[in-house]
């Protein structure tokens, strides 16, 4: 049957859409990823969120996902999350006292290059306490944030070990919790 | 100068895989139907959050471009379906049954006819492009609206009378222009 019609077919021809929007989608597709359950969060409290998100984010590459009051804000850079809070009420200790900036646990972040990476930073104007140093299996240097809260700096060396993501998957129900990585002595 | 490391995304992510693939295809299928960016965009967003939500379920053993065109068809026919109840009472295109029985010779300005699909009812609109501009069999027609065939069939022949009556009109006012 010749059907006239027929001659309205639009065949799928491919179409790049807005760069924004294909960006901004695949962002949102990514986001939905069940793998954000794998991501370890840390909180870090500051007394300036200002000069703390100025610092994680233009020295550090960490992407600003949230930003809801003047007292917290959510980081990522990569699978870590990064919590600033300024403290106060919901953070009152038992004994009636705020948590404080400041101390000597850590987040350490893996670079490539630590000697330029120090380099860039202090040229941003970072504090690095010291020099690059580090043991064995890694280089690390350790700077710190405004408010006083230190951050690691690790380069690998011959030795480093760091678990795979399939590694992880695999080994996830007997040991829920663990992560291996070598520590600087 | 900082220290930023923004992740590239992998090449084996599935998510990203599909993505890759298969946008511009997605988008190529829902423009010239939508004749809308917006609604584009909006439809293909829909379109790449149900295959991703379907293959983390399991449900998809393979994802192919033509499995996500069909996820992007069923978009469009709930994103018609929904301006079609927002709009019902409006006036649509209406055809006698002479109209209906007159059969069709020819359709000589393809973008004229594309255009006239435009000005019939929502349900019109939605059975011609799924047959014609889809060239989806009536059975498949039915399947899609949720009709039966033979409800499906009427549909077909009182829109494809009203896309005539629209498109010849359109054609006459052109000539006295």
């Amino acid at each position: 049957m010749n059907d006239p019609l027929e001659r309205l077919r639009i065949p799928i021809v491919p179409i790049a859409p807005r760069a924004e929007f294909a960006d901004d989608l695949l962002r949102r597709l990514q986001g939905t990823e069940p793998r954000a359950r794998d991501t370890a969060t840390v909180r870090y409290f500051v007394d300036d969120l200002d000069a703390a998100v100025t610092f994680y984010r233009d020295l550090l590459g960490f992407d600003v996902e949230l930003r809801p009051s003047p007292t917290f804000a959510m980081l990522y850079r990569g699978d870590l999350r990064l919590l600033l809070s300024v403290p106060g009420d919901p953070h009152v200790l038992p004994d009636g006292t705020l948590p404080q900036p400041g101390g000597d646990n850590r987040i350490s972040l893996l670079v490539d290059d630590l000697a330029a990476a120090v380099a860039a930073l202090r040229s941003g104007g970072a504090q690095v306490r010291g020099e690059i140093g580090g043991g064995v299996t890694v280089a690390s240097a350790l700077l710190q944030d405004p408010a006083g809260n230190p951050v690691e700096l690790i380069e690998p060396r011959r030795g480093y070990h760091e678990r795979s993501r399939r590694g992880a998957e695999l080994r996830r129900p007997q040991r829920p919790s663990t992560t291996t990585k070598e520590e600087p002595q | 100068m900082g220290i930023g490391t923004r992740e590239q995304p992998s090449g084996d992510d599935p998510v990203v895989a599909i993505y890759r693939a298969a946008l511009p295809q997605v988008y190529g299928y829902l423009l010239p139907r939508c004749r809308s960016v917006d609604v584009a965009e909006d439809l293909t967003a829909e379109t790449f959050a149900a295959a991703v939500a379907a293959v983390r379920r399991g449900r998809v053993g393979e994802v192919t471009v033509a499995w996500l065109v069909g996820v992007a068809r069923h978009k469009l026919v709930d994103h018609w379906r929904r301006v079609g109840r927002e709009q019902r009472g409006l006036a649509a295109v209406r055809c006698t049954q002479d109209d209906a029985d007159d059969p069709w010779q020819e359709v000589h300005d393809l973008d004229a006819a594309h255009a006239a699909l435009w000005r019939l009812s929502v349900p019109q609109r939605l059975a011609l492009t799924l047959r014609y501009l889809d060239g989806l069999s009536v059975p498949e027609v039915a399947e899609q609206l949720g009709r039966t065939v033979h409800g499906t069939e009427t549909l077909l022949v009182r829109a494809r009378a009203a896309l005539r009556r629209v498109y010849e009109e359109e054609e006459r006012d052109e000539r006295s222009a």
